[in-house]
């Protein structure tokens, strides 16, 4: 088995709580990923600076954004943005209620590029956990298996994918597509109830600087069904019918009563 | 003399289904303290509760202690639910209840799972621990086919005011005072306030109650039990 390098999971920072912070102001969430190795930068949105010092396998946010359309520029950090070309520019479309993921990353031989990937935030059933794996590494297709069976498969550069799955800790790994004896990550992780976990596959295989950083979206549970606690009916009350039933029977008899004892005079 | 006895007779039968019928017509609905309040404050708490600063975009530079942490990456496990204070045991001396708590998930038809015994309190382990920000739940059997009654056979009879105990798996404990009580038709349970895992810590008992189906061997309606955390006053200090 050739085992490449085994990435440390890294960088969980960006807990990214549910919907309801923000459903109701039409705005969006932003998770910002550095998967540029070897590149200290500046990133602006909408010209205005907004992560400075920003470092390879650095993930921030969530950070919260009107709806819209932004223009995004990173600038290498000892750059002058007003008179040097930004290292990486492109734009990005918010809706409301969304969380978004803008990523610095290689592609598939090694030019960086900028990208943008919205994320699931949907609600999750009661007991269950998401995982979100995105390929943004200088990599040839990836499987990626928990406990060693595939959740996805022939992820290539720059795609991903997201999986609802019980609740629960699993051995997750990422070996090259059809190759599970070419592993480029192998670890426990837990995927905890009600939260997406995502996972982004970053850096360069070949020369080492690959590595897994995350994030989470938090909050996304949904209720259970219901709570079952009885099935002797040791403890049933009689329906409100019932009474109303009993009581028109009275008023009946009694009344009969009375008749009967006009007519016996 | 015929006419007179069924004459008797009937107004016996007319008294006695008479007074039944009032007793229960009279018995007044089973509600207890203010369930609607509660049920509001948990509905209306938002997820404001984030991990990272967040800040809006208009105007340069954010403020340094605004800035996110990019530089500090724990470990992935450090995502894992953090067990900390799980209750253990739970106690209501107004009912005469003490019994273990263990925790418990969802079952395989989406519902809360519980114990399949009348000895142990089930509490929901993917919500809050009682205390803890949002509804924390209890749930245990008002009777099980079998074994008979269960350990909140008398739930319905907990009045507001009351207090409950609540030990933890650190060896503390905490006591909840409750506040509220309501039978709700299963069709009609308030699940998502019930179950929110935000706002005002509420610690929530649940049971079965309400009509029985022998068919279906299920009730129709859900008794709850609202509470809320006993502030305790720090004695240390004067203690000095």
């Amino acid at each position: 088995m050739r085992k490449l390098s085994l990435a440390v999971m890294t960088a969980v920072l960006a807990m990214v709580p549910a919907l309801g912070a923000f459903a109701q102001t039409n705005e969006g969430e932003v998770i910002v990923v550095h998967g540029v190795p070897d590149l200290l930068v500046d990133v602006y949105v909408n010209g205005d600076l907004t992560l400075e010092d920003f470092a390879y396998g650095d993930v921030a946010g969530p950070l919260a954004l009107p709806e819209g359309s932004y223009a995004l520029a990173v600038y290498a950090a000892d750059a002058d943005p007003n008179a040097d070309a930004p290292a990486l520019e492109g734009s990005a479309d918010l809706p409301a209620g969304a969380v978004a993921t803008i990523a610095a990353y290689l592609q598939e031989g090694g030019t960086p590029t900028l990208g943008v990937f919205v994320e699931n935030n949907a609600t999750i059933e009661a007991g269950s956990a998401r995982v979100t794996a995105r390929h943004l590494a200088d990599f040839s297709a990836v499987d990626v298996l928990a406990n060693d069976g595939a959740v996805f498969e022939g992820v290539t550069n720059g795609q991903g994918g997201d999986a609802d799955v019980p609740a629960d800790t699993y051995n997750i790994k990422i070996t090259a597509a059809g190759d599970s004896g070419t592993v480029a990550f192998d670890a426990d992780v837990a995927l905890a109830e009600g939260t997406n976990t995502i996972a982004y596959a970053v850096g360069s295989v070949a020369d080492g600087s690959f590595q897994v950083v995350t994030a989470a979206i938090t909050g996304l549970a949904d209720a259970p069904a219901g709570v079952p606690t009885g099935t002797a009916g040791l403890a049933a009350t009689i329906s409100p019918v019932v009474w109303a039933i009993l009581a028109v029977l009275s008023v009946t008899a009694l009344s009969g009563s009375v008749a009967v004892a006009r007519n016996s005079r | 003399m015929k006419h007179m006895r069924i004459a008797f007779g009937l107004a016996a039968v007319g008294l006695g289904l008479g007074a039944v019928a009032m007793v229960g017509l009279l018995a007044g609905p089973d509600e207890a303290g203010d369930a609607r309040a509660v049920e509001a404050v948990l509905a209306s708490t938002s997820t404001t509760s984030t991990t990272a600063p967040t800040s809006s975009l208009s105007g340069g530079l954010i403020a340094d202690d605004a800035r996110w942490i990019a530089n500090e990456r724990p470990l992935l496990a450090d995502l894992s639910p953090n067990p900390g204070r799980a209750p253990t045991a739970l106690r209501i001396d107004a009912l005469g209840i003490e019994a273990p708590v263990g925790a418990y998930g969802v079952d395989r038809l989406g519902r809360m799972d519980v114990p399949d015994n009348v000895t142990e309190v089930g509490w929901y382990k993917y919500g809050p621990a009682p205390g803890e920000p949002g509804s924390a739940v209890l749930a245990a059997h008002v009777d099980l086919a079998g074994p008979g009654r269960g350990l909140f056979f008398d739930l319905d009879e907990l009045q507001p005011g009351e207090l409950v105990v609540v030990s933890y798996s650190d060896a503390t404990e905490q006591q909840f005072r409750v506040v509220a009580r309501s039978t709700y038709l299963k069709t009609e349970l308030p699940l998502d306030t019930i179950f929110s895992r935000s706002g005002s810590p509420v610690l929530t008992l649940v049971t079965c109650g309400g009509g029985f189906s022998r068919s279906a061997r299920s009730y129709d309606s859900n008794v709850v039990v609202y509470a809320e955390p006993v502030e305790t006053t720090d004695t240390t200090a004067a203690a000095s």
